[in-house]
């Protein structure tokens, strides 16, 4: 084909018959096929979206596959590391804490139980231990770091790497499961990412189509209304109203603050766009053709508004998360024995020192949630609006 | 100019108004009066108490006198500590967060300004890249879990740092770092997209066609327009410091406002709270205020209405 056009004279008309002619066009895409195709073609969007499947089947599904539960508290398990390194004394494996206390170790990585203390003499800092079986061992913790010796005082010096079988990544400083606490913080998360925006989405709308499709005096009132809630420092009133709330309402009273105060930057997206649209002749002919106010507000302006709208949307879902682990944080979040990411940050600054896992495990967690949630918002962002296009 | 800063006045009244009203019957929303809080009071005590704090007046008076005191500048006395005036408080701490707050801006510009310029003139390639990566990852990632991993790398693993405080220079490394990963990921972003548009402009290209060198393109002509937009957003990026210091206080145990703040709140220290969140809106306000002057002073071309 290639060879034939180029003896040709290249100037002559193209000869091409119908069936040619048709490839010269490119296949027409709906809206939704086309905002897929922008979006799928973004690796960032879609590596935000299989991470956000993947985290969303980890909270939904994973605590159903998790024998623990998140509020059940095992103090004789309290701060295990999810893998650790356990002696081996006489066949059998010990693992040595942090907090001095030995745990004996089955050899595929279950925990099984603590050892009885028989004594401790603090002078001469020395633990005895009874191994169950009658024998003793002795742990030294005038030497740093502490160690086993039997009782001819002569060391036990080999070890086994194990990874933590009863619980696959640790336990907190009360003995619950990290697992599942990540899980359910994870699905509070998720939780509020979902409300907030349905609240937002709702009442930004609401708000802004009926101050943009009112107009006048109406209008002028309810912007201004906005423009004093959003000089507003929004952080400030979403602790204070929590606060008023009391914590003990937990997550519906951060959905509560969050909803009453994040509406102002969707109300006024959706009265730029409602305004904008409403002057144009489409909807003019569905007014002419007789159709009712609702009726145009809901088939012909809302839908065109949709882009910007779920633009929005997406912007506001990280912050609000963001927002419910800072509240968490500072003691302002879910209450115990409930799990938030931002809760377990805090209760791992205590025990940084020992346990520095409890704090990575749910800043990882967060971090996963915000990335995902991010690389989802900015594709969205390119997908339905390729101007907005950085 | 003038009718649009008499203007900006007036609705900057009215904003402190209404959250001055706002937090004030949020305040007084709450259940039981800030002694019947923890332990239960002797009756005598407690109406001693509301009787010395003015709680046994009807709500609205309550109210009046404490817009009065506003009017003044008078927060009030702290509920939780004996003798001491929510101005006092506000006294002590707000220096320390305000120099927190202003070497972080710094940090965040020294660091910002130079990755935004390098990945906006090296667009698409690695050096971009590597900026665009760094400054998603500061966006993302919450101060907090940025701050308390700073302290176990630097200050509990290597002990280079101290892990509170700030009586040394070295004191003010990790919490300044932590603060300002968001903002600088901001601003580095922002300046990148904001350079990028300027470069495409018609006078950039007169500019090249007059011979002149590419710094001087940059320098004179690009980076001067491309600031603006950095401008207009210092305002709420300051508010956004300044919240977000309450934590980063917290975590730290710096004796500033933010510290005092978060602690008012366990303590449910009302007036503290009210009086803290009356002064943060405030000052909020007033920076919106300042960088909206400043901006258009700084571009003849916009035009205040």
């Amino acid at each position: 084909m290639s060879e034939d056009m180029e003896k040709m004279d290249k100037w002559a008309p193209l000869k091409a018959d119908a069936e040619e002619r048709e490839k010269l066009w490119s296949k027409s895409l709906s809206f939704g096929q086309d905002v897929w195709y922008r979006f799928s073609h973004k690796p960032t969007a879609l590596l935000g979206l299989i991470l956000l499947v993947l985290l969303v089947l980890f909270c939904v599904v994973g605590p159903q596959m998790v024998s623990h539960s998140y509020e059940t508290q095992n103090l004789d398990f309290v701060n295990m590391p999810p893998s650790f390194k356990a002696y081996e004394v006489d066949g059998r494996y010990i693992y040595l804490t942090p907090s001095l206390k030995l745990i004996e170790v089955a050899p595929d990585g279950t925990l099984m139980k603590p050892l009885a203390r028989l004594e401790d003499d603090g002078m001469k800092k020395r633990m005895t231990f009874d191994m169950g079986d009658g024998t003793e061992i002795i742990l030294n913790y005038k030497t740093k770091p502490p160690r086993l010796e039997n009782a001819q005082k002569e060391p036990y010096t080999v070890f086994k790497s194990f990874r933590n079988k009863t619980y696959p990544l640790g336990t907190d400083n009360l003995g619950r499961d990290m697992l599942i606490r990540l899980m359910m913080g994870m699905r509070i998360s998720m939780l509020i990412a979902l409300i907030a925006a349905f609240v937002n989405l709702v009442i930004g709308i609401l708000y802004g189509g009926i101050s943009a499709y009112a107009g006048g005096m109406t209008d002028t009132i309810m912007m201004r209304i906005v423009d004093v809630v959003s000089t507003i420092p929004l952080t400030l009133y979403v602790i204070l109203l929590q606060v008023m709330m009391g914590s003990n309402g937990g997550i519906l009273s951060i959905v509560i603050a969050l909803g009453t105060v994040y509406w102002v930057n969707m109300a006024r997206v959706v009265r730029g766009e409602i305004l904008s649209l409403k002057e144009q002749e489409f909807v003019y002919a569905a007014r002419t053709l007789g159709s009712s106010t609702w009726r145009i507000l809901t088939t012909h302006l809302i839908p065109n508004a949709m882009g910007p709208i779920i633009v929005t949307v997406t912007m506001l879902i990280p912050s609000a998360i963001f927002i419910e682990a800072f509240m968490s944080f500072i003691g302002l979040g879910v209450m115990a024995p409930m799990a938030s990411l931002g809760t377990m940050c805090n209760d791992a600054l205590s025990t940084l020192r020992s346990s520095p896992y409890q704090l990575f495990l749910p800043s990882l967690a967060i971090c996963l949630v915000m990335f995902a949630f991010n690389f989802v918002g900015d594709g969205l962002r390119d997908a339905l609006d390729p101007k907005l296009r950085k | 100019m003038t009718r649009y800063i008499l203007k900006r006045l007036l609705f900057m009244l009215l904003a402190l108004f209404v959250i001055a009203t706002l937090t004030f019957f949020l305040m007084h929303a709450i259940p039981g009066g800030p002694f019947t809080s923890d332990r239960a009071l002797p009756p005598a005590v407690e109406a001693a108490l509301n009787k010395k704090y003015n709680l046994d007046q009807p709500l609205l008076l309550q109210y009046l006198d404490y817009m009065k005191g506003l009017l003044r500048l008078d927060l009030g006395p702290s509920f939780k500590y004996e003798g001491m005036t929510v101005n006092e408080f506000i006294a002590g701490g707000f220096p320390i967060s305000a120099r927190l707050g202003g070497l972080t801006i710094l940090f965040s510009l020294i660091v910002a300004l130079p990755l935004g310029i390098i990945a906006a003139l090296k667009n698409g390639k690695w050096q971009d890249m590597f900026t665009m990566f760094i400054a998603t990852i500061g966006v993302t990632i919450p101060s907090f879990v940025i701050a308390s991993l700073l302290m176990y790398v630097f200050s509990l693993k290597l002990g280079w740092l101290p892990t509170f405080g700030l009586d040394s220079w070295k004191g003010y490394i990790l919490p300044v770092v932590a603060l300002g990963g968001y903002t600088l990921s901001y601003l580095a972003r922002l300046m990148r997209s904001s350079l990028l548009e300027v470069m495409g402009q018609d006078y950039i290209r007169t500019a090249r066609a007059k011979g002149l060198s590419e710094l001087k393109v940059v320098v004179r002509h690009a980076l001067r327009n491309a600031l603006i937009p950095l401008i207009t957003v210092l305002g709420p990026t300051i508010a956004s410091l300044l919240t977000g210091s309450f934590v980063i206080e917290k975590i730290f145990a710096v004796p500033g406002l933010g510290q005092h703040f978060v602690n008012s709140i366990s303590n449910r220290d009302y007036t503290t709270i009210m009086g803290v969140t009356i002064f943060y809106a405030a000052i909020l306000i007033a920076m919106t205020f300042i960088v909206d002057i400043f901006y258009c002073l700084v571009d003849p071309r916009i035009k205040l209405d």
